[in-house]
């Protein structure tokens, strides 16, 4: 787990390029852009408050990104830190907890409190935390095959639990770090993979639908390419007091290049956010997997906001206890 | 919290401020990233020029910073902004086609030269619509700079697609089944 650094709004933009000599692609020689007169003038700290772009950048780490350039998920990195910003909260206050895949990096580029887990297990990773340190807000972040598959049961049961956490789960419909092979959410006739030649033929996961079914109070579904309703998505789901859910658009490059089409298939959900389970199951129904925005959100009762401490009668219960105990585990360890 | 509408237009000075310092912290931000992931990928001369777009972006920021003086600024939310397009003008597209990590310098010349001609559009668009005439003037004058931008990339761009006629070939490409 790494822990955010204490840095200031100008530590906070690290030289650049680094100096590890790195080699030419191409021979290129460089052309050189116009030289202007750099100001001296630097946006007063009240000026700061009204550039979300620039308070963004104390969340991000000096780690660059190892993702594709044109990949959605730097769409999502950049809504993240903007909406930590907007929301105040202190990097020392935030946890993003992830598990494996191209998505599951993005605890290493904030500057906030990182954990990269196991595969498909950033769920109770995350709920251990918020269950131990409920002051945090906890941010789980994963990819489709991450979530849906290996960690599919823990989405189901994370969602009927309604602990305090968000989860951005950035939907490429494509495992990319294992380069290509279909996920829960491909489409079953998808033959680009050698695993599948002729397509999964497999029906696919619906993940805002099963949340729903799961119990989830709050889903939404976001786009990679739509960045600043994204972000205002992400402001309501940190906001949501207990399990949000929010679905993110996110294109790959360089396995599913048709998804570039995205930007033109998207559109706002048409009906407002359903507030009952019966007009969320009739919005599920019409849903084309395109629309954006808030889906549902419900208040319903939160999980234990935290591991409750021990009282003093459930001590006296155990010492009273303690010698039962003490017979049993002597009985079953001959 | 609900997002402006497409034909929002700008109300006042400090208004069009706030969104030119946006503009132009979100264009450094874009420039460093893509100079980050140019580096990560070993494209050292496209990153360069990327480094040197971020620079040129942190000048203009400061330019208009230096001209907001002590004006107070409104707290927009970053849904809030009434840009034309779906982010800030010169804060990219992540998705933007013509992003690759085998790009050459002349695409990377490319992309400024589209964010600077977005940008040339939004702050004419101001010039033409904000409710006041002082604000139209300041945006004019931005719609001009941003013009002069557009002409030195535009010379930049000849020269550079002069010298490199071909695109350099990718040396690494993703292992894709036809």
């Amino acid at each position: 787990m790494h822990e955010p650094s204490d840095q200031s709004l100008e530590a906070a933009s690290p030289p650049r390029p680094s100096g590890k000599p790195q080699a030419q692609r191409g021979k290129q020689a460089q052309p050189t852009p116009p030289a202007r007169e750099p100001s001296a003038r630097q946006p007063s700290p009240r000026h700061r408050a009204s550039i979300p772009s620039l308070r963004a950048q104390i969340y991000k780490s000096h780690i660059k990104p190892v993702w594709c350039p044109g990949c959605g998920h730097f769409g999502v990195l950049a809504a993240l830190t903007k909406t930590l910003a907007h929301l105040e909260l202190p990097p020392e206050r935030v946890a993003v907890v992830s598990g494996i895949g191209c998505s599951s990096r993005l605890p290493a580029y904030l500057a906030v409190h990182g954990f990269h887990g196991l595969h498909g297990r950033a769920l109770p990773l995350a709920a251990g935390l918020k269950s131990a340190r409920p002051e945090l807000t906890v941010i789980v972040a994963g990819g489709d095959g991450d979530g849906f598959s290996i960690g599919g049961n823990h989405f189901l049961h994370a969602c009927r639990r309604n602990q305090d956490l968000t989860y951005i789960v950035m939907d490429n419909e494509v495992y990319g770090m294992t380069k290509g092979q279909a996920s829960p959410t491909t489409q079953p006739d998808w033959c680009r993979s050698k695993l599948t030649p002729q397509g999964t033929g497999i029906r696919r996961f619906q993940p805002a639908a099963i949340a729903l079914a799961a119990g989830a109070s709050f889903i939404a579904r976001g786009f990679a390419g739509a960045p600043a309703g994204l972000t205002r998505l992400l402001a309501a789901a940190i906001e949501h007091p207990g399990f949000a859910f929010v679905h993110v658009l996110s294109p790959c490059r360089t396995f599913r290049p048709e998804q570039q089409h995205w930007k033109q298939q998207v559109h706002p959900c048409e009906l407002e956010p359903a507030q009952d389970l019966a007009q969320a199951a009739a919005l599920m129904q019409r849903d084309d997997g395109m629309a954006l925005g808030i889906l549902f959100r419900q208040r319903i009762p939160v999980y234990a906001a935290g591991v409750a401490p021990i009282t003093e009668q459930a001590l006296r219960q155990i010492a009273a206890h303690s010698g039962a105990l003490a017979e049993i585990e002597a009985e079953l360890c001959r | 919290m609900s997002a402006p509408s497409p034909d929002a237009v700008i109300e006042s000075v400090a208004e069009l401020l706030a969104h030119a310092l946006e503009l132009e912290y979100a264009s450094k931000a874009h420039y460093e990233q893509l100079a980050d992931s140019m580096n990560v990928h070993h494209n050292t001369a496209v990153a360069d020029l990327f480094c040197s777009f971020a620079t040129l972006s942190a000048d203009h920021a400061a330019a208009v910073a230096a001209r907001a003086g002590d004006t107070d600024l409104p707290r927009i939310p970053p849904w809030g902004f009434k840009w034309l397009c779906p982010d800030a003008p010169e804060g990219g597209d992540c998705l933007d086609p013509a992003l690759s990590y085998g790009m050459s310098t002349v695409q990377a010349l490319e992309v400024a030269l589209h964010n600077e001609r977005r940008s040339r559009a939004y702050y004419a668009h101001c010039a033409a619509s904000a409710a006041l005439p002082e604000a139209r003037r300041l945006a004019a004058d931005m719609a001009a700079e941003a013009a002069e931008h557009i002409a030195l990339l535009e010379q930049m761009l000849a020269d550079e697609r002069r010298r490199h006629r071909d695109t350099p070939d990718d040396l690494d490409p993703p292992h894709v089944p036809a």
